[in-house]
């Protein structure tokens, strides 16, 4: 095995029986097949996920490199007959200069990484609108002594503002193989091939490649400043290679520029830009999430049907359908927010939002990216979550994921919905002010928390701003495309499996043990049987509905769920809830929105749980002493609890991956829970107490 | 290296240079993590920077590209403003 190439794990164990029969006829000449891995790795904004995607396509996978949040991308492409591996290390500037995914980054080319051989070659993007920043790391990866080849991408940007570059006189510079490539229209990409597989030997490999060491004589004894020594050396290149007499300053990015980076200006197209990302997010996915919503209670129906009834059907429908129903409702706002974000970010504007809102969220404790993800919280918490990774300094980011479920998001709305129309049933603009004032306290609540955590678990100030304000792109529809399908595989496999688990879990909890049916169901079905006998076909059906609400009313009421609201009641008591609404905060630990049904069928509410049935019967509800349960206090109490609480398992399942571990996930349950019940605790005696 | 001859008189923070003016990084104050970043974007002794747009945060130009940078972190960094002379020492020393 040479330090360049070995051979196809694969056809290694054909290579043991060589000549043998491939299931084809034809027969195989082992080893028939060479692997090589190259890791790809260049700038942010160089175009490096560009040419990634251009190489392997749909043909990759994403996962975090063992034991950090740092996300590497792997992807198969088969030049002739090399099996080629590109690992997509994550965009940066330097190696090694202490940043967490520099040291990542680092680690995995020199094979320090468990899981992860060191890579045979680099394969490093070098942006050609700005060779001399780019080659830094260059000179970086060339004293790894591995075979190296520059792939330099923007050559069309370059050409337009008037700089032109002498690739073989920078072939001749670096010593490696350098190739102008454009992920865009696959110009190169044939080039490119072609010299991974001239990095293959055709025979055995002599021992290693020429030291490359030599190629960059700057560095060998600079005690001082060694990124001076490197810029001089940069410098020096960029200058025998670059002709930029005729160059010209890029117009269009200092005219956008000049407004959307001032201070007034730019806080205005800011604004504007980030209302049309919400209104995507919450009013354009709106409209398939209510079709997939549909069509699962539609197969949930459909597969009621199918299946006698019993322990299975419920399962299936109720656990299984009812699960999956709840995991891939979450895709549009997933799929909507990543394709908007990528051909944002794309465009160069993302860089200058971030920008623009640097100073103001500085005040929290936040830097300027945590913005964006703030705001997608409003409606939904997970794709929130998930836009994090823009924010590079891990601590930054880790305050931005623990504060987003406190946003109002969509699944809170039909809480929200039910307790107005509790308090304020014949008053639309008393509750558009409970609805804001919800709104407002999530907000409130998500600064306060990051002040409270910057000054405790998390301490000091965010990052200083560094940022690249790139120049304005026309964007990429396949980068976005991918990158979307990317987010949407992420979810559904990672955040997918563990909600599925839980959510059979909770419907187990409601759904055993099973207890038979009450006598008032039992008497009501006797009086349907007489009435269908006697013909009364309508009210036949009545009573048999009403007969099926008591018996899953009486079914919850005596499941685990129905003992663990009992058991949990002196608990919720002093914020004005029984043990009926603590049935409801169980069976919605999963999800908020759940309690709405869930005290439909609690408080045997008829006429298929039609909201205006609800609210009346909800209205009607009295303790053992007679006086109404859900009063204006305890409504405001239920209210200010499930703004505050973490009953979003989605979103702890996505903050686990994306924390890498338990740790934070269940923090964030404990103190949002806890501020949840201090608050409403608040509300509830402070209300009951005027009253 | 011509810094040795250079007074540090002439050296003023980054953030008082004059927009679209070329200035010469002279220094970046202390080597934490900001100061190793700043400088692997280019931000360091040697490099010629142009303010494109002050306050704070500040947009700075080094090489092709823009930086967006807070001005605290910006007032840590000591630049020299480019006369014809200094540039074209710089210039005459890159061999």
């Amino acid at each position: 095995m040479s330090n360049c190439c070995h051979d196809d794990e694969v056809t290694d164990e054909s290579g043991r029986r060589p000549g043998a029969d491939d299931g084809r006829g034809r027969i195989t000449i082992a080893p028939l097949r060479k692997a090589i891995t190259i890791a790809l790795i260049g700038n942010p904004n160089a175009g490096k996920t560009t040419l990634f995607n251009a190489l392997t396509g749909l043909r990759a996978r994403t996962a975090n490199f063992p034991g950090t949040t740092i996300e590497r991308k792997l992807g198969r492409l088969v030049i002739g007959e090399v099996n080629v591996m590109l690992m997509d290390l994550p965009g940066l500037y330097s190696l090694d200069s202490g940043a967490p995914e520099e040291k990542v980054a680092g680690d995995a080319l020199r094979g320090r990484l468990a899981e992860q051989r060191a890579p045979d070659a680099v394969m490093v993007v070098v942006d050609a609108t700005n060779l001399e920043r780019n080659l830094f790391l260059v000179s970086q990866v060339l004293e790894l002594n591995k075979p190296v080849i520059v792939a330099l991408t923007m050559m069309d940007v370059a050409a337009r503002d008037g700089l032109r570059i002498d690739v073989a006189a920078l072939r001749k510079e670096l010593g490696c193989a350098v190739t102008a490539v454009s992920g865009r229209d696959g110009t190169g990409i044939e080039e490119l091939k072609a010299e991974i597989v001239r990095l293959i030997p055709s025979g055995p490999m002599a021992a290693g490649h020429p030291a490359r060491a030599s190629a960059f004589p700057g560095c060998a004894g600079c005690s001082g400043c060694a990124f001076q020594a490197r810029y001089e050396w940069t410098e020096k290149i960029s200058t025998r290679v670059l002709d930029a007499r005729a160059s010209r300053r890029p117009v269009w990015t200092d005219r956008l520029d000049r407004v959307f980076t001032h201070p007034v200006g730019g806080v205005i197209v800011f604004t504007a830009v980030m209302l049309s990302l919400f209104a995507l997010i919450f009013w354009v996915a709106k409209i398939p999430m209510d079709l997939i919503d549909h069509w699962f209670a539609a197969m949930g129906i459909w597969a009621g049907g199918m299946i006698p009834r019993g322990d299975l059907q419920s399962l299936i429908v109720n656990g299984v359908i009812g699960g999956v129903g709840g995991i891939l409702v979450f895709l549009p706002q997933i799929c909507i927010l990543f394709f908007a974000l990528s051909l944002l970010e794309d465009t160069g504007y993302l860089a200058r939002a971030a920008f623009v809102m640097d100073k103001v969220m500085r005040r929290f404790g936040l830097p300027g990216k945590a913005f964006v993800p703030l705001l997608s919280a409003h409606a939904c918490a997970i794709p929130a979550v998930m836009a994090t990774r823009v924010i590079a300094n891990p601590r930054d980011r880790l305050v931005t994921i623990l504060i987003a479920p406190l946003m109002t998001c969509s699944a809170r709305i039909p809480v929200y919905a039910m307790v107005t129309a509790l308090i304020f049933p014949a008053s639309p603009i008393k509750a558009a002010l409970v609805f804001t004032g919800a709104y407002a306290t999530g907000v409130a609540a998500a600064l306060g928390a990051a002040l409270v955590f910057r000054r405790t678990i998390l301490p000091g100030g965010s990052k200083p701003l560094i940022m690249e304000l790139p120049q304005y792109r026309v964007p990429g529809l396949r980068t976005a495309l991918l990158h979307t399908l990317d987010r949407a595989k992420v979810f559904v496999k990672q955040a997918g499996t563990i909600i599925l688990l839980v959510s059979v879990t909770l419907w187990a909890l409601s759904y055993y043990p099973k207890s038979a049916a009450p006598p008032a169901a039992a008497a009501l079905n006797v009086r349907a049987a007489a009435a269908e006998q006697a013909g009364r076909i309508q009210q036949a059906a009545d009573l048999r509905a009403q007969a099926d609400r008591f018996t899953r009313q009486f079914a919850l009421q005596h499941s685990f769920a129905g003992k663990i609201g009992r058991v949990i009641e002196p608990v919720i008591k002093p914020l004005g809830y029984d043990w009926q609404i603590g049935i409801g905060i169980i069976s919605s630990f999963a999800a908020r929105e759940v309690i709405v049904s869930t005290l439909s069928v609690v408080y045997g509410v008829g006429g298929n749980g039609a909201h205006g049935s609800l609210y009346a019967t909800l209205r009607n509800a009295t303790r053992s002493d007679g006086t109404p349960i859900f009063d204006v206090a305890t409504c405001a109490s239920l209210l200010v609890f499930y703004i505050l609480a973490a009953q979003c398992l989605s979103t702890t399942a996505v903050i686990r991956r994306e924390t890498n571990g338990w740790k934070w996930p269940l923090f964030q349950i404990a103190y949002m829970t806890g501020l949840a019940y201090v608050a409403a605790l608040i509300v509830y005696q402070t209300l009951r107490h005027l009253a | 290296m011509n810094t040795a001859r250079q007074t540090s008189a002439n050296w003023i923070p980054l953030p008082d240079l004059r927009p679209r003016v070329c200035g010469i990084v002279r220094s970046v104050e202390s080597d934490d993590e900001e100061a190793l970043r700043l400088k692997a974007l280019g931000v360091c002794a040697g490099r010629r920077v142009e303010l494109v747009r002050r306050g704070d945060p500040v947009i700075l130009k080094v090489f092709g590209t823009r930086l967006g940078l807070s001005a605290a972190l910006a007032s840590r960094v000591k630049v020299e403003i480019c006369t014809p002379a200094n540039c074209l020492t710089l210039n005459a020393e890159n061999p």
